[in-house]
């Protein structure tokens, strides 16, 4: 069935929730949510994952069981290993997106039986999406008697659904579906079906406006200079009418412009709005944290600044109109983006309240802004960065770098962040480090040539760091808590590009080694022209690992709460068990070494009135529990461990929570290698059980 | 309208089987160097466009070298691995490749984990590779 406004398809539709009926009627003219509910992608548009509630805490979060689980499996015709979602809780109604289909289910919060589903089969335009699978999730409105769910599908159509049928609304755009591909401010090429243009975060929910950011493949070895623009749009909840378009590259006569050289503007595309949008109502204001141009690594054919490349900017809400910005990465050149939510906060420095927010990054720095005028808390100063040597390319010489707080993981490579476990083990990864550039942060790629150095090593650029999940906040003690990968080391070099590759002048690559496209899953990978015939073996490549062992000393992962009153780090902790591969090194063995945390990059916290919960992004066996991996609390104040509940497979999505009928419950997304996706729902015990 | 019966809730955990322990890990030289290479040949055409031509994966396909790969197959059998990757992959057109081609990819993954080749093919029957175990960690006499 091709796609279009009775593509649908819909397994049933059940609606018999008794608890509904008791819900009290909401007179105002937005939706209130309560502190029990879970309304919105990251809890609220403040973008915290924080609820205060305290049914599961220290004393018993051991105790917690697994209250009811959903595979997704059967949500698309495969089952999905990458299943990032963070459902939503209004009404004692839980909404995911779920499967390969990106289909929406609502299930009984508290029993985890199916209400309805939703899917949309968009035949070759969803085939030929860049950001497939099932999402991030989505978005609820409600004015007090209707109640809304909108997502986003792989083919980038925006969807409303009756929330309590799960069927189109038919009042909402084309039949309840908008086609974002068009009155965009651009022509989308080469065509509808197939132009690149995706979103897979959630969109989110203003007032009366539906905002939708955009997404592109992977932009480290793109076949052209030129590709569609990630403009951010804002439309009304009730009609889908676009109200507002916010230009993230802009056009000419818009400020910023001339941060573009060569009139490299018209041309360059990217530079969306693909993680999520946090908003302030009462202020009025939307905050955009806005991705890399083209090309991740290599800018030699976008000289300038590239204004809002990797900026965070605040538009109104009601007009999409650039209140201030803040570019964190001059000309980016690390695909350092910007990944996750803005966070905001209501602090207190020096005795003056100020309304912030605080961006958690790839590179380790949370960036703190007052969010009505856009100035730095602490000063972030412009410092001298390395100037490169890439033929063609133009480098700012100098980036920003907030004096406080402290970042909070690494973000550059030096000798001193290799494995040091023992002499032997060092002096190896000091030789596989030799054949790479180092530096500190803002260090750019170097041309790879194979008596090297075959690329910069890099810390907190691609992976980061903090990526999508991003941080969440404490607004009582003022206190954000955020993961981030300590050991996801990222070789870039650059090689220059074959012309039946791609019309950039360089892309990344590994001198000696065929340079190639990398794409997104679903992608038809048959239509390339033949690659060049030099080649080497990819057992050849250099391994970021020395005798099976990561490259990068511990700790691998780390959460770390940051006081935002004063600025400062207040404590740090690995996250995760140590891997086999390191608690089971035969020199290690008589050695107890500490907890190291894991080497992965896509783990969200989440805040409740006492603890931080974070499931683990690794499979491990350990003599407490089968393989598997646990979802682990913390003392908030502290950030001593006190319980952790097994999951069967790697947390994939970030944790929420919520309460139904006295009882509070966490929901987790699992998945990874041989498991499929799954959510599964914990809550305690009934007393007596 | 038709109800949905997805009864999910008596899903029980994958059970791990313990590998008798006769049988051969990943260290024993479980594929031949010929294999490898057609492996390659394979991998270069249908999956690096997501998993990336050094196997490190990007921000929509997994890794299949590190720590994250070796520990979400560390502990099942070859059999698993490659179950998911004939019944999954590539994520366009699951089921494209026959058995042969699967295990020859599977062969071009473990070369490139560094792990050892040997004088045998990997087989391409699953229950044959389910005698294989994978394990991490270098067994330590064998240095």
């Amino acid at each position: 069935m091709l796609r279009g406004k009775t593509s649908s398809w819909r397994l049933g539709i059940l609606w018999v929730s008794a608890g509904l009926a008791l819900l009290p009627a909401q007179t105002s003219a937005q939706y209130r949510a309560k502190d029990t509910e879970w309304p919105s992608y990251a809890a609220d548009l403040a973008g915290t994952r924080y609820r205060p509630l305290e049914q599961i805490n220290a004393s018993n979060f051991n105790d917690l069981e697994i209250a009811w689980r959903i595979k997704t499996d059967n949500f698309g015709n495969r089952p999905e290993y990458k299943l990032e979602g963070t459902p939503l809780m209004i009404n004692d109604v839980l909404y995911a997106t779920a499967g390969s289909r990106r289909a929406v289910i609502a299930l009984d919060a508290a029993t985890g039986e199916l209400l309805w589903t939703h899917g949309e089969h968009e035949g070759a335009r969803g085939g030929a999406a860049p950001r497939q699978l099932s999402g991030r999730g989505l978005a609820y409105w409600s004015d007090g008697k209707e109640e809304r769910i909108f997502y986003v599908t792989p083919g980038y159509r925006l969807i409303c659904l009756n929330a309590k049928t799960g069927m189109l609304v038919a009042t909402f755009g084309n039949g309840g579906a908008l086609d974002l591909k068009l009155d965009d401010d651009q022509t989308i090429f080469p065509d509808l079906t197939t132009g690149e243009i995706g979103i897979q975060s959630a969109p989110v929910v203003a007032k009366d406006t539906v905002i939708v950011g955009a997404a592109f493949r992977e932009g480290m070895t793109p076949k052209s200079i030129k590709n569609n623009k990630g403009y951010v749009r804002g439309f009304d909840v009730r009609t889908g009418r676009r109200l507002w378009i916010f230009h993230t590259i802009p056009k000419k006569g818009e400020f910023g412009y001339d941060t573009w050289l060569n009139d490299s503007a018209e041309y360059t595309g990217n530079t969306g709005v693909w993680t999520q949008i946090t908003v302030d109502e009462q202020l009025g204001l939307v905050y955009l944290p806005v991705e890399s141009p083209t090309s991740d690594y290599y800018g030699g054919q976008r000289p300038g600044n590239n204004l809002f490349g990797e900026s965070l900017v605040c538009v109104d809400l009601k007009t999409g109109k650039r209140k201030w910005h803040f570019q964190l990465v001059h000309h980016p050149l690390w695909d350092m983006d910007i990944s996750s939510a803005p966070i905001l906060a209501d602090i207190v420095v020096d005795g003056k309240p100020i309304k912030a927010v605080a961006q958690p990054s790839k590179q380790g720095f949370l960036y703190v802004f007052d969010r009505i005028t856009g100035k730095p808390v602490w000063p972030i100063e412009e410092q001298k960065v390395e100037v490169g040597s890439v033929p063609g390319e133009w480098y700012a010489p100098t980036q920003p770098i907030p004096t406080k707080p402290p970042a909070y993981s690494r973000n550059g490579v030096s000798i001193d962040d290799l494995i040091d476990f023992n002499a032997e083990l060092h002096e190896q990864a000091k030789t596989i480090a030799s054949k790479y550039h180092l530096g500190p942060v803002f260090t750019p790629p170097v041309e790879s040539k194979a008596d090297g150095p075959l690329g910069t090593l890099t810390l907190g650029t691609a992976s980061g760091g903090t990526n999508w999940p991003g941080g969440s906040y404490d607004p009582e003690k003022h206190v954000v808590y955020v993961y981030a990968c300590n050991a996801c080391v990222e070789p870039i070099g650059l090689v220059p590009a074959p012309k039946d590759v791609s019309d950039l002048n360089y892309i990344a690559g590994v001198a000696g080694h065929e340079v190639s496209i990398l794409r997104g899953p679903g992608e038809n990978a048959g239509a390339d022209s033949p690659m060049p015939p030099k080649k080497a073996a990819a057992s050849s490549y250099v391994r970021m690992n020395v005798d099976g062992l990561p490259l990068i000393k511990p700790p691998y992962g780390t959460i770390t709460a940051i006081g935002l009153d004063e600025g400062k780090i207040l404590w740090q902790i690995a996250h995760g068990e140590t891997p086999e591969v390191v608690r089971n090194y035969p020199a290690f063995k008589e050695r107890n070494i500490p907890r190291t945390g894991q080497q992965t990059y896509n783990i969200g916290t989440l805040v409740t009135k006492t603890l931080v919960i974070a499931g683990e992004g690794q499979v491990t066996t350990t003599a407490d529990h089968p393989r598997g991996a646990m979802l682990r609390a913390y003392d908030k104040a502290t950030g001593k461990e006190v319980g952790a509940v097994y999951m069967p497979a790697p947390q994939s999505g970030s944790p929420m929570t919520y309460m139904v009928k006295g009882k509070q419950y966490i929901v987790v997304a699992v998945s990874g290698g041989p498991y499929s996706g799954e959510y599964i729902a914990y809550s305690l015990p009934a007393p007596g059980e | 309208m038709a109800a949905v019966a997805i009864d999910a809730s008596h899903r029980t955990l994958r059970a791990q089987e313990p590998a008798p322990a006769e049988t051969r890990s990943v260290w024993d030289g479980v594929f031949t160097e010929e294999q490898a290479k057609r492996g390659e040949a394979l991998y270069q055409k249908e999956c690096k466009s997501c998993h990336g031509e050094t196997l490190a994966g990007g921000e929509s396909a997994p890794p299949l070298t590190g720590g994250a790969f070796l520990s979400n197959w560390n502990g099942l059998t070859l059999g698993d691995l490659f179950e998911r990757i004939r019944k999954t992959m590539p994520q366009n057109s699951p089921g494209k490749l026959n058995r042969q081609q699967n295990a020859d990819i599977l062969a071009y993954t473990l070369n490139a984990n560094k792990f050892p080749a040997g004088k045998t093919e990997l087989s391409r029957r699953a229950e044959f590779l389910k005698e294989i175990r994978f394990e991490a960690m270098k067994p330590a006499p064998k240095k």
